[in-house]
């Protein structure tokens, strides 16, 4: 995945320069003036990208900008401008705000789990000292990722089943019967079920990405460290999390934009119900255009995904630059 | 974490929206009493995918394919309910709805033909022309609209309890006469270690339908009608509240799951009574031949059927069953009408219909006279005639409905079955969404 690729600025170039300890080396080519030669060939092998771009990223979105505006019956074609309309129906949809709120539990969940539980499981992953055992823990980890979403969601729905699940029958064998339920059935446990689910599902990969993270740490910082005597815990607080500060910001970006747009697995599973209590922003989206025909509304959702998204990763950039550890 | 995954939904609304855009209120009618030209082509899309009946639409198909073999046809099928109704939006969106489309009857219907989506059949297939006296009149006027005739009636759907004859037997039990009979029996199942209804309300319409079916007993149909219209609708009759309340009842007296239902599938609680593990089971008419197969249990046991028990004293039609036949359309922009207008008569022909209704298909054909114990298995014979000795019939509530409304039907199902909503809470729930419709 090209945006998740190590910043070029964060790998040593060589051992000596690692031996050396923090140096800046020059990682850049001399920069390129505007208005010459140079500038001008490389805007032109950037317009084919531009273009495909422009067509099939910003003009959808402007278009869909416009749509939030209008109502329009899908029957007739029949269109008309409504002004705010969408938004403030928006505003009022008790449901709409269930769906915002249930993302936000999908995404701080998935923050504790994706990324700071994934670290540290990276961290001790690699702190493992044979590397025929590093390689089998990460594929391990990384299998469930592996799995499509909707063959996991249907494999957690069998694991769910009220009556015959493996979930409850575990339940019941260890003498827990009382918390025995239908976990996709009931209003208050839906869509902590299907998050469970995704985080099953994702944790494997923010290992993996953690794991490449951390292996570019040269060693002798942790051989330093050891040297003076400071412990795993503090090695890992002091010298791991530090320099995998970019890729942890990137994993927040990732998690956090993945979280509000979550969509297969609650279709998958729940379909947002019981009674809509496990609606989140994507499945609302679609439940306005395709179930209930109101393409305005679900236009007018499309564009609040996208400006929370947008803030959020805005944030999070802005926030990892200022903290940004070079070495 | 994919960050892609709303991708399709976001992309599918967008893609429509577009499209959207180029569409025009109205659009000309194709000529449907032109000459067929049999050298051109034929687009199909049904609601018949997997078995049994994608099968059944292919060998139509190929057989008309044979009496016509310059023409070019193209058959989609896709599966009933979520899946056809996904694939047709995006097909009107793009403008690019086939010749012959599957259509239910109720405000699904109506969108195509009041919209200019549908060619008016009325000259013919009204009551009284050669092709429309073939049909059950009660058929043709699921599919009239404005006064006119948009839909061809495949088949007659209706709902039914079934039941297994060996578990009725065994525990001495008569089919039950009233609601109250019904609850009574169902603790005589339980106390015998048995599952009385089979029920799963994952997608929240197998609650509906019997709160339809409840709805129809305990509000006068006039009552109805009004609510059913977003302009009259007042959704303030306590015929509803002692629907729902009648709902839980049974949710809590007759289920093995009771509130844990909404986390069980529709096709697990089918294979309950199929297996023989459940004495009954609420389903569609077009079901029948699908749970009750030559090899199940529930064969072996014996399949029974009867209309789910009015309630004594009920203030609505205790005369009147649940249930509407589907059919087809025929596309108002087809260069091929004449043809597609040909193809939905060699369908619903003499010969098509028998074999629709017959075993593996099972699938009760709106053709009359048809349906009989000589062609049809036992059940579907016995159900096609409840349908036709019916007083009257009431369309599924989220057919009925317009689309808002029949939403929060389904999540209204949903808050009864796990006691989140009391019927009255149910029932402002609904009111509220009809009047964000009107």
């Amino acid at each position: 995945m090209t945006a998740l690729q190590a910043p070029t600025e964060l790998r040593p170039t060589s051992l000596e320069e690692v031996g050396r300890g923090p140096a800046r080396v020059s990682r850049r080519r001399g920069p390129v003036r505007p208005g010459t030669r140079a500038s001008a060939g490389g805007l032109i092998w950037l317009l084919p990208a531009l273009a495909v771009l422009a067509v099939f990223v910003y003009w959808p979105l402007t278009q869909n900008i416009l749509f939030s505006f209008l109502k329009w019956n899908i029957y007739s074609g029949e269109q008309t401008f409504v002004g705010g309309d969408n938004y403030v129906a928006l505003a009022e949809d008790p449901i709409f705000w269930k769906a915002l709120g249930n993302n936000v539990w999908y995404a701080v969940i998935s923050i504790v789990f994706q990324v700071f539980g994934a670290l540290v499981l990276a961290a001790i992953v690699e702190s493992v000292r044979r590397e025929r055992w590093r390689k089998a823990l990460r594929a391990i980890y990384f299998i469930p990722s592996a799995i499509s979403l909707t063959v996991a969601g249907l494999l957690f729905y069998f694991i769910y089943q009220p009556q015959t699940g493996l979930l409850n029958v575990f339940f019941d064998n260890l003498g827990l019967g009382q918390f025995s339920q239908a976990w996709l059935g009931h209003e208050s446990t839906a869509i902590f079920a299907i998050i469970a689910m995704s985080q099953w599902q994702g944790f494997g990969y923010s290992v993996l990405l953690f794991s490449v993270a951390l292996q570019r740490i040269p060693q002798e910082l942790y051989e330093a460290a050891q040297i003076d005597g400071i412990g795993p815990v503090r090695r890992f607080f002091n010298v791991s999390l530090p320099l995998v500060r970019e890729m942890t910001g990137l994993m927040m970006i990732v998690t956090i934009s993945g979280a509000f747009q979550v969509f297969n697995e609650v279709m998958v599973m729940t379909s947002g119900g019981p009674n809509n209590s496990s609606q989140v922003l994507g499945t609302w989206l679609y439940h306005a255009g395709f179930v209930t025909n109101d393409f305005g509304s679900a236009a007018a959702i499309g564009v609040a995904i996208f400006v929370i998204t947008l803030l959020l990763a805005a944030a999070q950039l802005a926030y990892s630059r200022k903290k940004r550890v070079e070495w | 974490m994919n960050p892609t995954r709303a991708t399709t939904a976001i992309a599918a609304t967008g893609i429509l929206a577009l499209a959207l855009t180029a569409c025009s209120a109205s659009g000309g009618s194709a000529d449907i009493t032109a000459k067929p030209d049999f050298s051109g082509s034929l687009s199909i899309l049904t609601a018949g995918a997997g078995d049994p009946m994608a099968p059944y639409f292919e060998g139509v198909v190929k057989d008309y394919q044979a009496e016509h073999p310059d023409l070019k046809i193209t058959l989609a099928q896709e599966t009933d309910d979520n899946a056809i109704k996904d694939k047709e939006k995006v097909l009107i969106g793009s403008q690019s709805l086939p010749d012959v489309y599957f259509t239910y009857a109720g405000n699904w219907g109506e969108n195509f033909a009041v919209n200019g989506l549908a060619v008016d059949l009325s000259k013919q297939i009204a009551p009284g022309t050669e092709w429309g006296d073939s049909f059950g009149t009660a058929a043709l006027d699921s599919f009239r609209y404005e006064g006119k005739y948009y839909g061809v009636p495949f088949y007659n759907d209706a709902k039914f309890m079934g039941y297994n004859k060996r578990i009725f037997s065994e525990l001495g039990l008569e089919v039950p006469s009233t609601f109250d009979e019904l609850i009574s029996d169902c603790f005589t199942i339980k106390a015998a270690g048995q599952v009385p209804i089979a029920f799963g309300n994952k997608d929240g319409w197998p609650g509906l339908h019997y709160l339809g079916q409840l709805v129809a007993y305990n509000v006068p149909r006039d009552t109805i009608d009004a609510d059913l219209a977003p302009k009259t609708a007042r959704y303030d009759d306590p015929g509803y509240v002692t629907a729902m309340e009648q709902f839980q009842r049974l949710v809590t007296e007759c289920t093995g799951d009771g509130s844990n239902s909404n986390g069980v599938t529709y096709t697990t609680a089918q294979q309950q009574q199929a297996t023989g593990k459940a004495a009954m089971y609420y389903q569609e008419l077009i079901e029948f031949d699908s749970v009750n197969t030559s090899d199940s249990q529930l064969n072996r046991d014996g399949f029974g059927i009867f209309q789910l028990p009015a309630p004594d004293g009920a203030k609505g039609d205790p005369g009147t069953l649940q249930g509407a036949p589907e059919g087809y359309m025929i596309n108002a922009k087809s260069k091929n009408a004449p043809v597609a207008l040909d193809f939905l008569k060699f369908l619903t022909n003499r010969e098509n219909a028998t074999t629709l209704s017959s075993p593996p298909y099972g699938q009760p054909s709106a053709v009359k006279g048809v349906v009989t114990e000589e062609v049809a298995s036992p059940a579907v014979a016995e159900g096609a005639k409840l349908v036709d000795d019916a007083e009257s019939s009431f369309a599924w509530l989220d057919m009925a409905n317009v689309p808002e409304v029949a939403d929060s039907w389904v999540a209204v199902s949903e808050g009864l079955v796990s006691g989140s909503l009391t019927p009255k809470a149910a029932l402002a729930a609904v009111r509220a969404a009809a009047e964000k419709a009107k």
